[in-house]
């Protein structure tokens, strides 16, 4: 048994592999993520809107030990990630981290916002350190605005965006 | 057990990541088949836990042994360990994986329990041992590692 305390090492082994077998194999799998969390989290996001985000990434946080924060200010959702579990524990590993680590979370997000009518963008700051922002409102004009000072926005569907494996 | 733990994770436990597990192997095995799933597997034995594989090489399983008994005990499993001669008996008695797949209805993987059966195997290459899994039962199984070169 992988424990589930692990699972975030293998799934770093799975990009890896897909990785080498090609690109394409790892964006596939990317939109297989969300088409799954679609159909988790997509209606309850579309129904409750950016309400409905807080609180699920409320509990995630908490469930996933997490060090940062998450505010919910107007329109916007923010999710200051000082710490992220995930990629620390990719990192924190003899087999190393697979260098787009990081993407596979908005390409998640990303249908699940598109499908809830939110916008999210999601500034990774670095793909080896494990801190990140991410920004998610219904004005499609904010998130534009927001797109514009990332450091490193992650757009994983935009293949140009992507460094070479 | 010459090698401390390599990984010693503690805090809240994120049960649901055995379902995220399932359908990961699910995709893998519809999509790319068993062979490329068998490859991830063994990445995951030799490359993540390459202390583990390192002392087995060097003939000592005791931090393998101690990495099951850790996360099963974090998880809420239970199990039984049998010494005798040249083997160790990992029994498995509930297996938390399982055992949180099925009570939420989720439809548990034909190729599921593959992870422990390549992993073990993985493990035993280039080594003295022979790591064998045997599916006992629904939520069962015995991890066995047997000495079989000096």
């Amino acid at each position: 048994m992988i424990p589930s305390d692990h699972f975030v090492r293998f799934y770093n082994e799975v990009f890896k592999s897909l990785d080498r077998k090609g690109r394409v194999h790892l964006v596939d799998y990317w939109h297989e993520l969300g088409r799954l969390q679609v159909t988790e989290l997509g209606d309850r996001f579309k129904t409750g809107g950016l309400e409905a985000a807080y609180e699920y990434w409320q509990r995630i946080f908490l469930e996933e030990n997490c060090e940062g924060e998450v505010k919910l200010n107007g329109d916007v959702l923010e999710l200051r990630m000082h710490k992220c579990p995930s990629l620390s524990k990719a990192m924190d590993n003899d087999a190393g981290a697979h260098g787009l680590y990081c993407d596979h979370c908005m390409a998640w997000v990303e249908p699940v916002m598109a499908h809830a009518g939110l916008h999210a963008v999601f500034d990774m700051e670095s793909r080896t350190e494990p801190h990140c922002v991410m920004r998610v409102t219904r004005d499609k004009k904010k998130a534009e605005e927001f797109a514009k000072h990332a450091k490193l926005p992650s757009t994983p569907y935009i293949p140009a965006s992507l460094p070479p494996r | 057990m010459s090698t401390p733990l390599r990984y010693q994770d503690t805090g809240e436990v994120h049960l649901d990541f055995h379902r995220t597990t399932n359908g990961t192997i699910a995709y893998l095995r519809q999509k790319h088949g068993a062979e490329f799933l068998d490859d991830v597997f063994r990445h995951t034995a030799q490359d993540v836990y390459r202390s583990i594989w390192d002392d087995l090489k060097q003939g000592d399983p005791e931090q393998l042994v101690a990495h099951w008994t850790y996360f099963i005990e974090r998880e809420k499993g239970t199990y039984k360990i049998e010494r005798e001669g040249n083997e160790i008996r990992f029994i498995v008695l509930q297996c938390p994986a399982t055992t949180y797949l099925r009570n939420r209805g989720i439809v548990v993987d034909p190729e599921f329990r593959r992870q422990t059966i390549t992993m073990n195997q993985a493990w035993s290459e280039g080594t003295p041992f022979e790591i064998s899994t045997k599916i006992t039962g629904e939520d069962a199984y015995v991890q066995t590692i047997r000495r079989v070169k000096l």
